[in-house]
């Protein structure tokens, strides 16, 4: 498509002398020309034609001459680029004329090949800031679709939690900056039973949090219907492998909890195992379930143990982002630096376990980034 | 990150080293499709050196193993240290892909 350019002249001549000089250009449909005569007359040229790439503009005009022209085309488009015409060693217009924006000069008489490189310069110039201009929307864009991504994780998370009179429990997360993929559910079943989950999806940003949508909702759907954990985890994993999942999985846990006997049964699809922080302090990992992360082999049976919970213990799910958590000087924190913090100072109840995770984690980090989201559940049997 | 490629006959034996996590993933996937050929029969990676692996490495190892596993090729990890072992037995990754203590247990499982 040719570029359009504006140019601003008082002396008559000139049109038809750049039209001439100019064919060869006009005819390849490179270059396109409006003229105007003064600089109210460009300004009207410019309102009637929004497709206008750049100006070419004499100085010294009737009515309005070039300087003040400068100064008006940003409030008519702020990406149209200008050259100005002097007058040979007229150095004060032209020093005017670069403060007020102008993008390069030529001097008179004007010599057409200069007047053309200069002309094809500014053009290169305007394209590759209108490529900047397009990469930083598309940016934009991006983060825009960040953002509601990561509204999406958090707009999901239960905010209210399973308690009996002998139990309660809570959750907490804090995502990352670019949108992970952890989640927490709750789901109560039949016979005050309560279902806890905690998942990991691999990767990040927007196919990460769809990916991680969809296994929230089939895990809600599987753990109502399902029944034990181990079935729960296993029908998830065919629901996820039936569709693309591109590589990505999710490691998940899902523990079943049975307040009337303090029995929990959980099942692990390549996640972390549950941390139970007695009441003195002392701390035991449960044993892993062999499983693996859920999207990897479609036809898994999930395996499950059972365990009791004792009065006084908290059970504490957690993703990697505690784990691997990692300070300034590069050292991860891992489980243990949790285990460290609740041996001389055992959480109180299910919330202050969330919350106390969630100290431990960013006092170790410090000012170093957080890569990962830092996601807990915890779960107490009152004493 | 790096990958240091060897071949013997139709087993290609990878040495990774260095931490594999979401920064460098994409460059681990680029560096192991560009060492397998189609007509390879197997691929050994030996993670002597790696000291760490997050979930996007594992997701590289697992289009990896699909990968070989379309060709009718096989895949196997060796030297693996305890906390890497231990990422592979968490996540239950060590049900898909096999691990070996050494290259040569590695090489003789392949091409038995």
């Amino acid at each position: 498509m040719a570029y359009k350019i504006l140019v601003v002249d008082d002396e008559p001549d000139l049109e038809p002398l750049v039209l001439q000089r100019m064919r060869r250009q006009i005819r390849r449909g490179n270059y396109e020309f409006v003229f105007a005569h003064d600089g109210v007359e460009a300004l009207e040229k410019l309102a009637a034609n929004s497709d206008i790439d750049m100006v070419v503009s004499d100085i010294n005009m009737p009515r309005m001459d070039g300087l003040t022209l400068l100064e008006q085309i940003p409030d008519v488009n702020s990406d149209i680029r200008a050259i100005i015409v002097s007058a040979y060693g007229d150095m004060e217009n032209i020093r005017t004329a670069m403060n007020r924006g102008a993008f390069d000069f030529v001097t008179k008489p004007v010599d057409f090949e200069d007047l053309q490189i200069t002309i094809d310069r500014t053009l290169e110039h305007i394209e590759q800031w209108r490529e900047a201009v397009s990469s930083r929307d598309q940016l934009v864009a991006l983060q825009n679709e960040l953002d509601v991504a990561n509204q999406m994780q958090q707009s999901i998370l239960p905010t209210v939690f399973p308690s009996g009179p002998a139990y309660a429990s809570f959750g907490a997360m804090t995502p990352a900056k670019d949108v992970g993929g952890d989640f927490y559910d709750v789901v109560r079943l039949q016979d005050d039973c309560a279902g806890f989950a905690i998942a990991d999806v691999s990767g990040k940003g927007v196919p990460a949090a769809l990916f991680m949508m969809s296994s929230r909702t089939l895990l809600k759907g599987s753990a109502i219907g399902a029944g034990d954990a181990g079935a729960v985890l296993t029908e998830v994993n065919n629901l996820i492998c039936d569709d693309e999942t591109n590589g990505m999985f999710v490691t998940m846990l899902y523990a079943i909890y049975n307040p009337r006997t303090g029995e929990l049964t959980y099942a692990s699809g390549g996640h972390d195992p549950p941390l139970v922080v007695h009441p003195d302090g002392t701390s035991d990992l449960l044993p892993l379930t062999g499983g693996i992360a859920l999207g990897v082999l479609a036809g898994f049976e999930y395996g499950e143990h059972t365990v009791t919970i004792a009065p006084g213990d908290t059970v504490c799910l957690y993703t990697d982002g505690v784990t691997e958590a990692t300070n300034l000087d590069g050292k991860l924190l891992g489980i243990e630096g949790v285990q460290d913090y609740f041996a001389t100072a055992p959480p109180a109840d299910a919330e202050s376990a969330s919350q106390e995770i969630m100290k431990v984690v960013f006092e170790f980090t410090g000012e170093a980034p957080q890569f990962d989201d830092v996601t807990c559940l915890t779960l107490r049997r009152e004493a | 990150m790096a990958i240091n490629a060897e071949r013997e006959g139709g087993t290609v034996i990878a040495k990774a080293d260095g931490r594999i996590d979401g920064s460098n993933a994409g460059e681990f996937q680029t560096d192991l499709q560009g060492v397998i050929q189609e007509s390879d029969t197997a691929l050994i990676l030996d993670f002597e050196s790696v000291s760490y692996i997050s979930s996007a490495g594992l997701r590289v190892l697992l289009m990896t193993a699909k990968t070989l596993e379309g060709n009718g090729a096989k895949l196997a990890l060796c030297s693996l240290s305890e906390p890497i072992r231990e990422v592979f037995r968490i996540s239950g990754f060590d049900n898909i892909i096999p691990i070996h203590d050494s290259q040569a247990e590695a090489a003789a499982a392949v091409s038995g």
